[in-house]
């Protein structure tokens, strides 16, 4: 291969591993959005502080792969508290209620951790050491965890949503929610479950990428921004799409930083928000009618 | 419920955003402006587009606020007496915490001393630490509250941008200020601001002056996007005097996690050395996605890096790491006659005690400000122009190096302040090479 080629495979990659995450993010955004409608500010967060308990954990001698589960378990059970005491008492509000209360938890769980971790940044070590080289283009071990922790998560939620009764409630309670609830499905009970579902793969999103982006307590802002702007390419109603949306921004910001500016890679990402709001208000993988839930 | 529009929540969202980035700003109570006061300068987030320009207005207040408590103080004798107030705008959270929790601990640890050393000719200190978020319209808000509080002197910020943000104010106000960052457009023609970091020109002379004994002559360059980057190509081009040694400029923003590009554009570049121009922890990770692209051509960095976190952080891909930085980072190595080995020694064995931990470089820029005010208290007391005054021909053997400040020269270092230091064995060692035989 020229170097030209390993270049942009080289970019593509890096791409690849920063949009999982993005995805992942954004795939929070989504669950909560079809069944609530409510646009979750504390996405990021839940990622933010899963790494942080994780490396806690960790810090306390339990083995990385436990300290992980345990941290995605933490942020899971956590969103579900989110959920019954500050989303469900405002229910019936309107939208810039609850984003007021989703900015309030998002604000509430930032402080506290850098309250009790203080401002420094902190990070998982990688779950495998080394490098790897295909061709030339070398490929961090901790890259292929996020891609396939990615897989997997989305995997896990596909057969979950399709193959599972609660999942089909919840999809229906999503697509009908007044025919779901005509046939014994509790919108209440769904909208805990999206909390849950958000909370495990931002907490995914947050464990797995740690070892490569530095945690700090501000970084959830970064995560989800970043991953409203994926959830926004699939035009906030597709699973598929969400993960669509993060590998596309994340390769697009890769290559634009090396082929147009590295100086403006954090602007590509609202760059493309702009447009896509623009012209494809109901997401780039979307109707382009204005979006209906799912 | 009535049902929003796709297009209407995300309008609505960006505000939010907006909003969440500056929330604790808005958290924080903004000190309120003197009656009589036209302009207002606290912060109203009810629409996000107020943020931007808020920092533009924010100087014209602090002028009249600023200059009016000048000159109370100039006239009021009751001035000299009275508890020393010293403020301090410092990085303590944000992109810059790493520079700014060591600078606030020394302060601490050298107020806490001189107070039970009997204070500054029996007047007791007071030192009051803000935090400026690294970020620029923070820094400004917070010297001005500083300002109206009358403080005689203000310390910081610890890096460029919010040191640059606070420039004006000071001048306007006419107090005295000590920055404890590096770019040397912070001092430029300044009359009431001085700095204690070296300055970038004298760092990049080192680097250069290395450079021609590793007889490498292009370097690639990775550089922190905010003002603290800002000017190095140029300086690189003005001091080595070849206008082509720098092969390749890329940028990475100090809270960038995600270096590929740069990496890669270093490579195909293909320069004699690279240099990356940061801060950890971004520094660190840049280091670390540096090696692991397989690049081995020599790697440089800048001051910006010396501190525990950077070796931490960056791990084994931090070996074999060289770069320009003061003394204190190799005080063990130092000869006994060399003149900054006492108060190093001295420094190091108290902050250690104190924290228990060795200080960084940026801990030794905060020890030089705090020396230099107290020794112009000690001289001439608090009249804000005596203290500039004496400042301009102040002389200290610091942390940093040996100052010998002047009227045209608000830094007083000179590349003699540098050392060229290597990462073995994860931890900072003097390197075999040193320039200028020093």
């Amino acid at each position: 291969m020229t170097a030209g080629v390993i270049d942009f495979l080289q970019l593509t990659v890096a791409g690849l591993s920063a949009g999982s995450a993005y995805g992942l993010v954004a795939v929070g955004f989504v669950t909560i959005h079809s069944v609530t409608g409510i646009i979750n500010l504390a996405q990021g967060e839940f990622a933010m502080v899963a790494a942080f308990v994780a490396i806690a954990l960790l810090a306390a001698g339990l083995p990385l792969p436990i300290a992980g589960l345990l941290a995605v378990l933490v942020v899971a059970l956590g969103a579900a508290v989110v959920e019954r005491v500050a989303i469900a008492p405002a229910a019936g509000s309107s939208v810039v209620a609850y984003i007021m209360l989703t900015l309030g938890v998002s604000i509430t769980l930032k402080a506290s951790v850098l309250l009790i971790e203080g401002p420094q940044s902190k990070a998982l070590p990688a779950f495998t050491g080394g490098i790897l080289s295909f061709g030339g283009v070398l490929v961090r071990p901790q890259d292929l965890w996020i891609l396939a922790a990615t897989l997997v998560a989305a995997l896990g939620l596909y057969a979950f949503l399709e193959r599972t009764v609660t999942g089909k409630a919840f999809r229906a309670c999503a697509e009908q929610p007044t025919a779901a609830r005509l046939v014994g499905v509790s919108p209440a009970r769904m909208s805990t479950l999206s909390f849950v579902l958000a909370g495990t793969v931002g907490a995914v999103a947050g464990v797995v990428s740690s070892p490569v982006i530095q945690t700090d307590w501000n970084i959830g802002l970064f995560l989800g921004l970043k991953g409203f702007v994926a959830a926004s390419l699939g035009g906030l109603a597709s699973i598929p799409a969400a993960i669509a949306g993060g590998l596309l921004l994340g390769v697009v910001e890769s290559l634009g930083a090396f082929y147009v500016s590295s100086g403006l890679r954090d602007a590509i990402a609202f760059f493309v928000l702009i447009v896509v709001l623009v012209a494809r208000p109901g997401g780039v993988f979307g109707r382009t009618q204005a979006a209906a839930r799912v | 419920m009535t049902r929003w529009s796709f297009r209407h929540v995300c309008a609505l969202l960006s505000v939010l955003f907006l909003l969440a980035a500056c929330a604790e700003e808005a958290a924080d109570p903004v000190a309120t402006e003197p009656a009589g006061e036209e302009t207002v300068a606290t912060v109203d987030t009810e629409d996000g587009g107020t943020e931007a320009t808020e920092a533009t207005d924010t100087p014209d207040t602090a002028t009249e606020t600023g200059a009016a408590t000048a000159t109370e103080t100039a006239g009021d004798a009751d001035a000299e007496e009275g508890p020393i107030r010293m403020g301090a705008v410092l990085d303590i959270t944000g992109p810059g915490a790493n520079l700014g929790g060591p600078e606030r601990d020394t302060l601490q640890l050298l107020t806490e001393q001189i107070n039970a050393a009997g204070g500054v000719d029996g007047r007791e200190v007071e030192l009051d630490i803000r935090d400026n978020q690294s970020r620029e319209d923070e820094a400004a808000t917070q010297l001005t509250s500083l300002l109206q509080e009358e403080v005689d002197i203000i310390l910081g910020a610890s890096r460029t941008g919010p040191s640059l943000a606070m420039r004006p104010l000071a001048e306007q106000a006419e107090v005295p200020m000590i920055s404890l960052a590096a770019n040397q457009a912070i001092v430029d023609g300044s009359e009431w601001v001085f700095k204690t970091a070296q300055n970038d020109r004298v760092v990049i002379e080192k680097i250069v002056a290395y450079m021609e004994t590793q007889g490498w002559e292009t370097v690639g360059l990775a550089r922190d996007a905010s003002a603290f980057g800002e000017g190095v190509a140029d300086l690189f081009r003005d001091v080595s005097g070849n206008a082509d040694i720098v092969a390749v400029e890329e940028r990475f923003a100090t809270d960038a996690t995600e270096f590929t590009a740069q990496m890669v554009s270093l490579r195909s570049a293909g320069a004699d050395v690279n240099v990356i121009w940061g801060i950890p922890p971004a520094a660190a990770t840049a280091t670390q996605a540096y090696r692991d692209l397989g690049l081995d051509t020599p790697l440089m960095h800048s001051h910006g890096i010396g501190n525990q976190v950077f070796l931490e952080v960056a791990g084994p891909a931090a070996e074999g790491v060289v770069f320009p930085i003061g003394r204190l980072l190799v005080a063990d190595e130092l000869g006994d006659d060399d003149p900054q080995k006492e108060v190093i020694t001295t420094f190091v064995a108290d902050y250690q005690e104190a924290y228990g931990a060795p200080p960084s470089t940026f801990a030794g820029h905060a020890y030089d400000a705090f020396q230099l005010a107290v020794q112009a208290f000690g001289e001439v007391g608090t009249d804000p122009a005596a203290v500039r005054d004496y400042l301009e021909t102040a002389e200290l053997t610091g942390i940093s190096g040996v100052f010998q400040m002047s009227p045209e020269d608000h830094s007083g270092l000179t590349s003699d302040a540098l050392v060229i230091v290597e990462v073995a064995g994860g931890d900072w060692t003097l390197a075999a090479d040193q320039p200028d035989g020093s």
